[in-house]
């Protein structure tokens, strides 16, 4: 008895011979093999660039994907007709299709968020009237924690669709305050005396260089306006900080922001007495 | 000020109180410095103090780890080597250490912090700024506020080019210090607007120490050796 004769030996049930049962074997143990390969390379490629549970989730799609291709390939060895399988396949694709629809649009869109990388793990953003810092970059998701400390969770279609406001993709961002100050005080002093507490504070950068000048003659003051640059991380702070510190060093120096006011100018002299109020009579 | 101390350390120099305290039956670092001051309890009972200059990029708080020094407009001939001396300012680091691991516990500065943005706002870099005159020599400094740095300017364009500022990256630095805190670095011009800076590791003048860098401390590995500084140089 040679190996062709073994192998064309029918093993009882309708045509399948032992060579059948081999090549099946053979196909799904090399489906796995490839399936393992594969997803062990892919969680090697992307383990830094993927939060850990979406990367298990990923590469589990990835090998059953792949076994279920083996799978495919090896039925036809067992005499099982693919054809009513494959009608019943088609449509049942048609219907997951359609309803995984959103789903693979948020996979995609996450891929893609990976790829070009316009907003990080950490950043400051606005998006979708969202803003807040990014806590993490899922598959089919991206979480914000607002600055209210609430979790919001924003499939990735819709931030890779919207316009996307990264506070701190630049190294740099500039603010500006507009500071009024009262007709009769000296500008020019005011405008010295703002220079020189934002050349004391650190973060407010020497270069791009603040701009300090009479922007306006307002109703009730005359305005200074007031632009400062920032390391993005720290505007904020540095925005709040200054501000009080400014209105601190112009009072000091005798210098006021004034309150609103009106002059009114009557046609004909007052008739009333008003002196009653310091002689108390 | 700069050495090695145990836990009875007390240092009262250039406006800085540093030392070590027993309290509530544990070690107390105090340090003043102005209207500064600075706490932090140990659970240790056989540890030690370092304290030497570390880079200069850490007040008020850390956030880059770039330092830009800007001095008069120099215009350099092409292909010629040219030695001066610039000015930095002094961070002082405070180090506690055991057999296993050493770890920061303060950083100090007596100078004035300001900082700057090298390079357009998308793509630049946030630096520590500070202006330095320029020496022939050695200058005299305060050791506390100021360390000198050598600087080597190689002009290898062909064409003559303005300096007046230096970008270096912290994690290059080797700072050396004994009477004064150190610095050897290098610029190597490429084109009108681009230069290579690196530092050497050699100290200014014999018999200087070496500092304990905080990149070391913190044990960051520094893979990257030297800043190309690439927009502009003036």
């Amino acid at each position: 008895m040679n190996v062709t004769s073994v192998l064309e030996t029918p093993v009882g049930y309708g045509t399948l011979t032992v060579g059948s049962i081999l090549s099946v074997i053979i196909i799904l143990i090399v489906g796995i093999v490839i399936a393992k390969i594969v997803a062990m390379n892919v969680r090697r490629a992307l383990h830094e660039r993927v939060p850990k549970n979406d990367l298990e989730i990923l590469t589990k799609i990835i090998y059953y994907v792949i076994v279920a291709w083996a799978v495919i390939i090896a039925l036809p060895y067992l005499s099982i007709d693919l054809s009513g399988l494959l009608v019943a396949g088609g449509i049942a694709g048609l219907v997951i299709g359609f309803a995984s629809q959103s789903v693979v649009s948020n996979l995609i869109s996450g891929l893609f968020l990976m790829v070009e990388r316009p907003i990080k793990i950490g950043d400051n953003i606005g998006v979708e009237g969202i803003s807040g810092n990014i806590e993490d970059i899922r598959i089919l998701s991206t979480v914000v924690k607002t600055y209210d400390g609430i979790y919001v969770r924003i499939p990735n279609e819709k931030v890779f669709t919207s316009n996307i406001t990264n506070y701190v993709q630049n190294v740099a961002r500039r603010f500006e305050y507009t500071v009024g100050i009262r007709y009769q005080d000296d500008a020019d002093r005011a405008v010295r005396i703002i220079k020189e507490v934002i050349w004391n504070h650190p973060f407010a950068l020497k270069s791009p260089a603040p701009s300090v000048y009479v922007d306006s003659l307002g109703d009730n003051s005359v305005n200074i306006s007031v632009k400062i640059w920032a390391p993005s991380r720290e505007w904020w702070d540095v925005k709040t900080d200054l501000l009080w510190k400014i209105k601190i060093e112009l009072e000091q120096n005798g210098i006021e922001i004034p309150f609103p006011q009106r002059t009114l100018w009557f046609a004909n002299d007052l008739k009333g007495d008003v002196s009653g109020r310091d002689g108390g009579s | 000020m700069f050495g090695r101390y145990d836990y009875t350390f007390q240092i009262d120099d250039g406006g800085i109180k540093a030392g070590i305290e027993r309290r509530d039956g544990l070690y107390c670092y105090r340090r003043t410095c102005g209207e500064k001051r600075f706490e932090r309890l140990l659970a240790s009972e056989s540890g030690g103090i370092i304290v030497n200059p570390v880079e200069p990029v850490n007040l008020p708080k850390e956030i880059t780890n770039f330092l830009l020094i800007e001095f008069d407009p120099v215009l350099v001939e092409p292909g010629s080597v040219n030695r001066f001396y610039l000015t930095f300012p002094v961070e002082i680091g405070v180090f506690v250490e055991s057999k296993r691991d050493i770890e920061v516990l303060d950083i100090i500065g007596l100078d004035h912090q300001k900082y700057t943005l090298y390079g357009p706002a998308s793509g630049g870099v946030i630096a520590r700024w500070y202006k330095s005159k320029i020496y022939p020599d050695i200058p005299e400094v305060h050791p506390l506020m100021e360390g000198v740095m050598e600087l080597t300017i190689r002009n290898t364009y062909r064409e003559w080019v303005t300096v007046s500022q230096a970008v270096f990256e912290s994690y290059d630095m080797k700072l050396y210090y004994n009477d004064i805190v150190s610095m050897t670095a290098q610029m190597r011009i490429i084109t009108k607007n681009q230069a290579e800076t690196d530092f050497l590791d050699t100290p200014l003048k014999p018999g200087m120490k070496k500092s304990i860098e905080l990149y070391t401390a913190r044990g960051i590995p520094s893979i990257k050796k030297g800043f190309l500084m690439e927009w502009g140089l003036a």
